[in-house]
């Protein structure tokens, strides 16, 4: 649980808020490159901690962030003109580049020199692992860049899909750091029954997962600091002689792993508020020895799994709470504990159903939620520690985001981290 | 008792033994990690009077049970700021 006043500092993010503030100490995806693939073509929006903000690349390529209004009459400048190195207000014709300066002003006499002394609000941006990266924070805290493995494999190693998500960005989160839900939300009838033909059906498997997953529904979780955020360790009984450990990591202010195994593609999320009740779901999968496999594109093409397929501008899953998310009762009945076709729809409805701000001060958590727990405690300790003054140390050290998540079998004796301590390295 | 901050106190009841177990841990507790741990213990513990206080019970001992499930509530805001020696001296009343 938390009290109300700790769960308005860790869910509201808008400007002047402790947690925006804390928020705008990081560079944050913003949109895919793909969405502002060609100089001077169309420019996009792009909503970001609150702030509407509209998206161009100019003649030179470069990408330009700026307020969506245009400060004269308040013009939305998504219907501007993207045109020699800046993007025109086609209300008045004023226009502006990349940094925020208004370059023409043809509705005013050139004597006045308006245009020399108006300027929108512009943030800066990077292009790094296939997205377009905005910094909306103070220009002297200007941080590093993340060195995360899938921002730095090539792109046919890699595949990331956006969506949009009706909860606020704390809920999304908590879901991908909750180990035990998917015991239960993703599992089959039979796996989640462990029935016979279940375990007869795993028990020679290669995946850990399938193999181990269910056949302990009661995890130990073991939560460390870490100079990126947190490693969320899960230990579930194996064999008499090991366990069957993943480790999940958090990373500072937003990112997180999920656990994979040596020889499968990597998956990880990034959650960015849009505002406080709504959310952009990044999900990134990546493979940091060779192209995606053909099952890794199934996958992704069939939905079973992390990625779910969007409408092409909201970025609103096709499968969402205005048609149940597609839920089918007699496959719920039958087959799967939902009924609702992939990971990613059965994570959002669940999460989407709690409201778009969940009271956490009516939360009945146990010692299960203990991944949740730590999360919240690091986001409020860092909140707080920026509110006194002190920088966040990992937004000043893209280095320390060089890490994998992972999962194992250890010999019982074994601790986690001296176990899984050469896995958990990234490599590319 | 197997004593370590480390390790998370099972807690399937709000049993004498189980408050003995968590305030133990409390008096041990410095670390991120611990504190985490500690608060999750009391959540259960808030968690399960919580659910305890809405079923019928003996009308003589609900006066207790919503004293013990503030208490766990106000522990666990201690421990939330970082003071377990005083989470686990307020806890020490229920024993």
């Amino acid at each position: 649980m938390l009290s109300q006043q700790e769960n308005e500092i860790l869910t509201q993010t808008a400007a002047g808020t402790p947690a925006g503030n804390y928020f705008r100490r990081f560079w944050l995806p913003a949109m895919l490159a793909s969405e502002v693939s060609a100089p001077d073509g169309p420019p996009v929006r792009v909503k970001v901690l609150g702030e509407d903000l509209i998206a161009f690349r100019d003649s030179h390529g470069r990408v330009g962030l700026v307020d969506e209004f245009c400060p004269h009459r308040r013009a939305s400048l998504f219907w501007g003109r993207n045109e020699e190195c800046g993007l025109r207000c086609v209300y008045h014709g004023w226009k502006y580049d990349v940094n925020g300066a208004c370059v023409d002003m043809p509705n005013e006499p050139p004597v006045y020199g308006f245009e020399n002394k108006v300027r929108i609000p512009a943030y800066p941006t990077r292009e790094y692992g296939g997205l377009v990266w905005a910094y909306l924070g103070p220009p002297d805290h200007i941080p590093q860049l993340p060195k995360l493995e899938w921002a730095r494999v090539p792109a046919s190693h890699r595949y990331i899909s956006k969506r949009f998500q009706e909860t606020n960005y704390l809920q999304a989160i908590e879901g991908g750091i909750d180990s035990s839900h998917s015991n239960f939300l993703h599992a089959t009838v039979d796996a989640f029954r462990v029935t016979d033909s279940y375990v007869e059906r795993v028990k020679n498997s290669a995946n850990l997962r399938a193999k181990y997953h269910l056949m302990d529904k009661a995890p130990r979780f073991t939560v460390k600091k870490t100079d990126y955020g947190l490693v969320i360790a899960v230990r579930r009984n194996a064999e008499e002689d090991t366990y069957y450990w993943r480790m999940t990591q958090f990373l500072l202010p937003s990112h997180t792993m999920i656990p994979y195994q040596k020889g499968n593609s990597i998956h990880g999320h990034c959650w960015v508020p849009r505002d406080d009740q709504t959310c952009w779901v990044w999900t990134i999968s990546w493979n940091p020895d060779e192209p995606l496999s053909p099952d890794d594109r199934d996958a992704i093409a069939n939905e079973t799994f992390v990625h779910a397929k969007v409408e092409p501008v909201t970025f609103r899953p096709l499968r969402n709470k205005y048609n149940n998310y597609g839920i089918d009762r007699e496959q719920q009945r039958t087959t799967t504990m939902t009924g609702i076709h992939g990971f990613a729809a059965q994570d959002q409805a669940l999460q989407e159903s709690m409201g778009p701000a969940v009271d956490r001060t009516r939360e009945r958590l146990g010692t299960s939620d203990t991944a949740i727990i730590a999360t919240r405690r690091l986001l409020l300790q860092e909140i707080r520690a920026l509110q006194d003054g002190h920088e966040p140390q990992a937004a000043r050290q893209g280095d320390v985001y060089w890490v994998r998540s992972c999962s194992l079998l250890l010999k019982r004796e074994v601790e986690f981290d001296e176990g899984a301590r050469e896995l958990m390295k990234a490599e590319v | 008792m197997d004593l370590n901050p480390a390790h998370i106190v099972t807690v399937t009841d709000f049993s004498r033994e189980t408050l003995r177990n968590v305030i133990a841990h409390l008096e041990v507790s410095t670390d991120f990690e611990h504190l985490v741990y500690r608060e999750s213990e009391l959540d259960a513990i808030w968690s399960i009077t919580g659910f305890a206080l809405k079923s019928d019970g003996d009308p003589a001992q609900r006066e207790a049970l919503a004293k013990l499930h503030q208490g766990a509530h106000q522990a666990h805001d201690l421990v939330a700021d970082r003071r377990p020696a005083q989470a686990a001296a307020l806890l020490r009343r229920f024993l």
